[in-house]
């Protein structure tokens, strides 16, 4: 019984080694699932107060491409608002509109955070469960897709960037309605696949890809990108195709938090349905 | 004593700081090497703190990094088998007479062959780990060694550099 003690008392560093190591194990295989709420991350308030710091600084370099960003899309919103569109006849009148109901909302944030040259890349932003940011919430750019909610505290959201091989989002071709699933394999930030197309689906290059919605996380027809080539590997049933991304993940400023108005509704529907 | 614990103290949060508000920013030949610097915190500890003290700071460290890159138990990891490693190296390198007490495990103190064995190696174990446990798979090995292997260059220059501009005090002290 001494001997052992004595042995244990030897080898104490490599125990207490290992016991870090799968202390740290346990994090690693339990915390970084998607769709699951988690402590260790960038919407750690601490965290995100050093990296809006940061932002504060860096912001001034590109408030002109931000500005213009910001002042396109303003335009582009003002084209589709009521007021530019003359009635053609006086006859009608738009006073209550119960046909469409709304089904999304969208909250404005700012990324003070993003990588993009990871295997696995995320974003923080500068909204939280406060401005009604919650986990598995879509995130959307001014050009198309950036990534989901991981987590959020009453401050700041984690956000797991579309490069990533972490989620995958369900996408169609916007010409033919064949969907897939977005994945990011190719490790280049410009680009993403779409696996799950299968052969005989017409995908041509040039193709507009978009969000299928449904999933409660992106609403239908958000941009994903363009076909950027279609390979056909002999002995695969499915097309091999990948996307140039249309939001450029390199460059960050303001994006959009979607948030499902429906999502309890459906959610408590499937779950019942499922059961 | 005091004085260097707060050296110490001082030298992890600009570490850090440097780390997640700087270095992870660059994007050097899109992502081939990407540097991290914090670990120069973990090789600058005295040599002859206790084994369990070693450990611990080496997983608190990665821990924190862990926050900022949302990433975790993956920095953790690679910073307590680092730590590890340092017990082993520092026995392996010891000079025979052992090492003179408070001495700091410096390119100054030791000489550079010592410092490139030390750090070169413990440096190296750091990032394969660390990029290997990034990627969860073994395919693209090569590349991926590739990459460790690169920033881990980078990541020793940029040691090397953080001690040059801070040995002014250094030879001082001594």
């Amino acid at each position: 019984m001494r001997d052992l003690f004595r042995f244990l008392y030897r080898i104490r560093s490599t125990l207490m080694f290992l016991g870090w190591l799968i202390l740290s194990f346990i994090l690693l295989y339990n915390g970084n699932e998607h769709h699951r709420a988690h402590a260790i991350s960038s919407s750690n308030a601490v965290v995100g107060t050093i990296y809006g710091w940061r932002k504060d600084i860096t912001d001034y370099a590109n408030l002109k491409e931000v500005n213009k960003a910001l002042a396109d899309e303003n335009a582009d919103w003002r084209n589709r608002h009521i007021s530019t569109y003359t009635p053609v006849e006086g006859l009608f009148a738009r006073i209550q509109d119960t046909i469409h109901r709304q089904e999304y909302r969208v909250i404005t944030a700012k990324v003070v955070n993003s990588t993009w040259h990871k295997p696995k890349n995320q974003l923080t932003l500068d909204k939280g469960t406060r401005a009604g940011v919650h986990g598995d919430m879509g995130v959307i750019g001014p050009d198309g897709i950036v990534g989901v909610v991981r987590d959020a505290s009453p401050n700041f959201a984690a956000v797991i960037s579309v490069l990533s091989p972490e989620i995958k989002t369900s996408v169609q071709m916007r010409r033919t309605g064949h969907f897939g699933l977005l994945f990011w394999d190719t490790n280049d930030p410009l680009t993403s696949s779409v696996i799950d197309i299968a052969k005989h689906a017409r995908v041509a290059v040039g193709d507009t890809v978009e969000t299928r919605g449904g999933d409660g996380i992106f609403p239908a027809g958000i941009p994903v990108g363009v076909v950027e080539s279609v390979e056909d590997a002999p002995g695969s049933n499915y097309h091999d195709i990948t996307v140039r991304l249309s939001e450029d993940m390199t460059r960050s400023g303001f994006v959009y938090v979607v948030d499902d108005l429906h999502r309890a509704e459906r959610d408590t529907l499937q779950q019942a349905n499922e059961r | 004593m005091i004085g260097t614990i707060l050296g110490h103290i001082l030298r992890f949060l600009a570490m850090i700081l440097l780390q997640v508000l700087v270095i992870d920013h660059l994007d050097v030949l899109n992502g081939l090497m990407v540097p991290y610097l914090y670990i120069f915190f973990l090789l600058m500890l005295p040599v002859e703190m206790p084994a369990w003290a070693q450990l611990a700071i080496g997983a608190v460290t990665g821990l924190v990094m862990d926050f900022f890159a949302s990433t975790p138990g993956m920095h953790m990891s690679a910073c307590v088998v680092m730590m590890y490693g340092r017990l082993y190296v520092l026995r392996l390198l010891s000079p025979r007479e052992g090492y003179e007490f408070g001495s700091r495990p410096t390119v100054m103190r030791m000489g550079f062959p010592w410092y490139i064995t030390y750090a070169g190696l413990l440096i190296l174990l750091h990032h394969l780990w660390l990029f290997f446990v990034e990627l969860h798979r073994f395919d693209a090995f090569f590349f991926t060694f590739l990459r460790a292997v690169l920033s881990a260059v980078f990541t020793f220059a940029l040691c090397l550099l953080a001690q040059f501009l801070t040995s002014g005090q250094e030879r001082d002290r001594r």
